[in-house]
């Protein structure tokens, strides 16, 4: 449980799949830790007892050549000489002493290795005649020293004997067991990431399809699984992408009643007042003239401003969908400011290699664009100036410059709001024809060709305003 | 024609809204063209059988038989010229239109002038060759302008007046490509911005009547990105 509690306790921002594999990589760790612990101490207590063994039947062996030469001649040179003769490893060394009054007369074989290996308390007892062996750790070296007692205690053999091959082949072991313990961590670290991974993927999945449905495409689905756990899951999301997609059909829908509903009325209103502004002339007073023109007027604007709102619901509805064709930009801004008929029409400057290029794209929201920003240069900035076509990289951009009093900084993304009337300093001149929906619209349908909208100054440096449309056109 | 020779032009509109046919009639009749009323598709196909019209204003949007059948049911009649009112500019509902026999299509709501334009549009004389040709040969395609006759392999075929329209302004310019907007202009004398869906589907009808194999167009050949052209 409280191995539970602190695997909680990681923070959380590690995230599920770091913390699973975390969790795995610890435990591995754990587990080759105590496993290469296990075997390197069986394995040292081992080769010790081994060397102890080895190194005792050696020492009696030896002992016993040696008893031979203090019996028949116990001369210091000739013992020395005798030891010599045993052929031992470097690793040993063997040392005899000789009982000379109250003390014991070392005769090592080498003047490196002196009585002072050999322990006192080993001493006495195979002065005691009784065989005894000792480890002792002298500068950090473990060291066995043998002793046999030789003659009825008249001397006796040690053997010093070097653990250094034991400690080389334990550190080894030690270094090959660190060695398989990092890998076995690392191998458990890997197996938690994949499986984190596989036991997750059903919550990635989860999380494409929502970013799907947010992008619009409303009749993703997440595919039914087997595993019950999850099903719970598949199931409910899938429910409510399918309340969500009703929801919007619904709006969508309910977008079209409207148009149905609001249009029906206003065409009545249409035709009528066109039929009452032919009879203009036959009227009897001004005031009826007056009149029918301000109906005609305001119709045209009626008009306009339902279009807009049904335009502008489709977007919010979710159903707006591109229509695609192949179009010549430059031409369709020339046919598209012709049709404004302004007094003095802007100057249309189009780069010299996108003069006859071809892109993809929707006729009817590239005019509605052009439209609405030539419509809101006239209501607010005088008029167009100047409409340029430019080659950006992979985009095309499309610019609207008007003389006007320019827009405000603060104002630069406000202006593209929905009925945010006008910019720059509150309402500019010849204001009261916008509907407030014109610019909006520009941003809806930009963005629905996958560019964008913004306002800047006028990059020659004069008063006005400049609307720069990019559009990402794929050249057909 | 009727309307040339002194007869009114009769125009029967189908619409189910009573307001709204009311003053469409008192606007086409402002035009000096004679207005039939229809409010239902029922109404509208006994009307036109006992006495058709010169141009049928049909809204789609009627209850029991909607506009899509009572278009294809009088196209079965006649060649007449058609327009389709639809209440939304739903891409579906104006393909199908289209598909369905109209010759040209409104959004509700439209400007009565806008109206009256496009039946004038449809009511136009077929203009004669440029060249005064009597007889203009495509391969196994023969037109006579004057006499309004397509005959494919000798047999006549029959087209409306659109359709025939269309045929001739390719014919007239013989391979060379019109742009959707050209013949936009040319035929139904819209503007650069009208819906180039218009000339896509009248294209694709008039394959069906003129081509061997329509799938393959010999003679109205698609030029992508430009438009369209007659070859032999």
């Amino acid at each position: 449980m409280a191995g539970l509690r602190a695997w909680r306790a990681l923070p959380a921002r590690l995230g599920l799949r770091a913390r699973i594999t975390f969790t795995f990589a610890a435990t591995t760790a754990l587990l080759s830790a105590l496993m290469a612990g296990a075997t390197f101490g069986l394995t040292r207590e081992n080769l010790v007892n081994q060397r102890e063994a080895s190194a005792t039947r050696q020492a009696r062996q030896n002992a016993e050549t040696i008893a031979q030469q203090v019996d028949a001649n116990p001369v210091d040179e000739l013992i020395r000489e005798a030891m010599g003769e045993l052929g031992t490893p470097t690793s040993s060394r063997p040392i005899v002493e000789v009982r000379d009054g109250d003390g014991w007369r070392p005769i090592p074989l080498r003047p490196t290795t002196g009585a002072e290996a050999i322990p006192d308390e080993l001493r006495a007892t195979v002065a005691d005649g009784v065989p005894a062996r000792m480890i002792t750790d002298v500068g950090g070296d473990p060291e066995l020293v043998v002793g046999i007692p030789i003659n009825d205690d008249a001397a006796a053999y040690y053997e010093v004997v070097s653990f250094g091959e034991v400690q080389d082949t334990l550190r080894s072991l030690a270094a090959s067991l660190l060695a398989a313990s990092v890998i076995t961590t690392l191998v458990g670290g890997t197996l938690g990431y994949w499986l984190s991974r596989r036991t997750l993927r059903p919550l990635s999945n989860v999380g494409l399809a929502a970013e799907a449905i947010a992008g619009g495409r409303l009749d993703t689905r997440l595919e039914g699984t087997e595993d019950p756990d999850l099903n719970v899951l598949v199931t409910s999301f899938n429910h409510m992408a399918q309340a969500l997609e009703e929801r919007i059909d619904r709006d969508g829908r309910f977008a079209s009643d409207v148009s149905h509903e609001l249009r029906s009325p206003l065409m009545t209103l249409a035709a009528s007042v066109s039929v009452l502004a032919t009879r203009r002339e036959e009227m009897p007073d001004d005031a009826s003239r007056s009149a029918v023109d301000l109906m005609e007027a305001d119709m045209a604007r009626f008009q306009q401003l339902v279009d807009d709102l049904l335009e502008i619901s489709r977007f919010d509805a979710g159903v707006a969908r591109l229509s695609l064709e192949e179009v010549r930009l430059p031409e369709l801004v020339r046919q598209a400011v012709s049709q404004r008929r302004a007094e003095k029409p802007p100057a249309i400057e189009v780069d010299a290699d996108l003069a006859g290029m071809l892109v993809r794209a929707d006729k009817r929201r590239l005019v509605r664009i052009l439209d609405n920003l030539l419509g809101n240069a006239e209501a607010y900035g005088g008029g167009a100036e100047r409409v340029a076509v430019e080659a950006a990289g992979d985009s095309v951009l499309i610019a609207v410059e008007d003389g006007g009093p320019g827009v405000s900084e603060e104002n630069r993304e406000r202006i593209f709001d929905r009925f945010s009337r006008g910019g720059g300093a509150g309402r500019r001149s010849g204001g009261g024809d916008g509907v407030g929906l014109g610019l909006a619209l520009v941003a809806e349908h930009a963005r629905l060709h996958g560019g964008r909208v913004w306002v800047e100054d006028r990059p020659d440096g004069r008063s006005g305003a400049r609307f720069v449309v990019q559009l990402p056109v794929g050249r057909a | 024609m009727r309307h040339d020779a002194g007869v009114a032009t009769r125009i029967l509109t189908v619409e189910d809204d009573e307001r709204i046919r009311t003053a469409v009639k008192l606007a086409l009749e402002d035009e000096g063209w004679k207005v039939d009323e229809a409010d239902t598709g029922e109404a509208a196909l006994e009307r036109f059988s006992q006495s058709p019209s010169d141009v049928v204003l049909i809204d789609i949007m009627l209850p029991g038989v909607d506009g899509f059948e009572v278009c294809r049911s009088i196209r079965r009649l006649s060649d007449v010229p058609i327009i389709m009112v639809t209440a939304r500019d739903d891409t579906h509902d104006i393909v199908a239109g289209l598909e369905a026999g109209a010759d040209d299509y409104l959004t509700k709501p439209f400007a009565p002038k806008e109206l009256s334009a496009r039946i004038r549009a449809l009511l136009r004389r077929v203009r004669t060759t440029d060249s005064g040709a009597t007889h203009l040969r495509f391969g196994d395609l023969e037109i006579v302008p004057e006499e309004g006759v397509v005959r494919r392999g000798g047999d006549e075929v029959h087209l409306t007046k659109t359709e025939f329209r269309l045929l001739l302004e390719l014919a007239n310019s013989p391979g060379r490509v019109l742009s959707r907007e050209v013949l936009l202009e040319r035929v139904w004398g819209h503007g650069y911005f009208a819906d180039g869906r218009l000339v896509d589907v009248h294209v694709r009808r008039l394959r069906t009547k003129v081509e061997a194999d329509p799938a393959n167009p010999r003679h109205v050949v698609t030029v992508r990105g430009l438009g369209y052209k007659l070859q032999t």
